[in-house]
């Protein structure tokens, strides 16, 4: 039987700090609730996504700022911050989110300008097809979290490559 | 009153008339995407809830019913949200309506805020948030107007004031009766204009817009069908740097007529 205990928390809980480490944490953007709504309740009927809707870019932004975030999925005509500058702030805070723009507002100047500014993953169009719209996602999420592992991995080596380094200088110090 | 021929067949109205719908109807189209995208995403969770309530009614148990009950939350949820789209795409569709009308020969009785309002929804879709729109409408009585005609110069000067708003900005519509007129203000706190422009501002052709914004003949038409065909008036103040307001006074004796036929 498809059942599923685990309920998806809200923005609000999510500034609260209660996220799930192990689901996939999405970031969903969007000035018209409707969409964030809808969105949401797709994303959130298996289950297996944490999803944190805001219709306020500055309050998703500060979210971003303060959680780890896998893919961020904005709209393009927000108020006080577009897509494109919520997308960039993310990005500063959240390099290895994936970073989707869904908009109406689709041509070619604006995708264009997406991918060169912000890195963007994927740009999808409205009215977005659910099945497409989760792929993305999908594959969002699993670009993120090698991003991550990949860090990390830099990380383990770099610390490595210190510790040698320093077993290094003692052994000259010793023996020279 | 020899009034030469400005109903729908003058070409240069015609003409202005399919500009300003023609970047309606691609504002109206961005508009749209998202209700429908809702209503398509809506429908298809509805459907899986559905499938899934079917089962766990098969076999209800705590567990079961638990899910039941937050998949019902969500149907509901879902439908609200559907209701809504549903609105906003009837409301669109309805002032679309309202410029294809081909309208009557004769004046008919109208209600000017139930036009204003429906006119500023559907120019709304042009500069949804980035623009406040603030609606004061007093009590009206109607009046023998030819509506769509009066909707094209409504649209013309919502359209003016939003490209006259460079980023962020407020649009206030207000009506009241004076006397024997109502008086309509259409106020921006836009860029305004020079003392140049503001002497050309009614001149057929005069335009400070970007090729395929505007053709430079909607505010000489708004004044033709204000005054000429309404024996109404239209003026403005205007200061550089600061908004400029748009001023139509219709009497309540409405328009001739014979204005819109000869």
């Amino acid at each position: 039987m498809p059942v599923n205990n685990k309920e998806a928390v809200n923005g609000k809980d999510a500034v609260n700090g209660k996220t799930d480490g192990t689901r996939a944490s999405i970031l969903l953007v969007d000035d018209e609730q409707m969409v964030v709504t809808s969105i949401q309740a797709f994303l959130e009927l298996d289950g297996h996504f944490d999803v944190f809707g805001f219709t306020d870019p500055p309050e998703a932004l500060r979210f971003a700022q303060s959680q780890r975030v896998d893919v961020a999925i904005c709209d393009y005509r927000m108020p006080v911050l577009n897509g494109l500058q919520l997308l960039r702030q993310i990005k500063e805070a959240q390099p290895e989110a994936a970073r989707i723009l869904l908009t109406s507002h689709a041509d070619a100047r604006s995708a264009i300008d997406a991918i060169n500014q912000v890195g963007l993953f994927q740009y999808l169009e409205k009215p977005w097809d659910n099945e497409q719209l989760l792929l993305v996602i999908q594959s969002g999420v699993e670009r993120s979290r090698l991003l991550r592992q990949l860090r990390e991995q830099v990380g383990e080596l770099d610390s490595a490559y210190n510790v040698i380094k320093s077993a290094q200088s003692r052994l000259i110090r010793a023996f020279l | 009153m020899s009034t030469p021929n400005y109903g729908m067949r003058n070409p240069e109205s015609e003409l202005e008339q399919m500009a300003a719908i023609g970047q309606l109807g691609v504002a109206i189209a961005h508009e749209i995407n998202s209700p429908v995208g809702s209503l398509l995403s809506n429908n298809m969770v509805l459907r899986r809830c559905v499938d899934e309530l079917e089962k766990l009614l098969a076999d209800p148990q705590t567990e079961s019913l638990e899910r039941a009950a937050r998949l019902l939350e969500t149907c509901r949820r879902l439908t609200d949200v559907d209701r809504i789209a549903c609105e906003r795409i009837q409301i669109l569709i309805r002032g679309m309506k309202r410029f294809s009308r081909v309208d009557e020969g004769a004046p008919r009785l109208t209600d000017i805020n139930r036009e204003l309002r429906e006119t500023l929804s559907l120019a709304a879709c042009q500069f949804q948030s980035r623009i406040q729109c603030d609606l004061q409408l007093g009590e009206l009585p109607r009046l023998p107007v030819y509506p769509q005609r009066l909707n094209q110069v409504f649209l013309n000067l919502l359209v003016n004031s939003a490209q006259a708003i460079e980023s962020a900005g407020k649009i206030s519509v207000t009506t009241e009766q004076e006397g024997d007129a109502v008086h309509i203000r259409f106020a921006d706190n836009g860029k305004g204009m020079t003392p140049e422009q503001k002497a050309r501002v009614f001149e057929a052709g005069f335009t400070t817009k970007d090729p395929g914004e505007g053709t430079g003949l909607g505010l000489s038409i708004s004044r033709r069908i204000v005054e000429d065909e309404h024996g109404g008036s239209i003026y403005f103040e205007s200061e550089a740097g600061v908004g400029t307001t748009f001023h139509i006074r219709l009497p309540l004796a409405g328009a001739p007529q014979d204005a819109s036929k000869q």
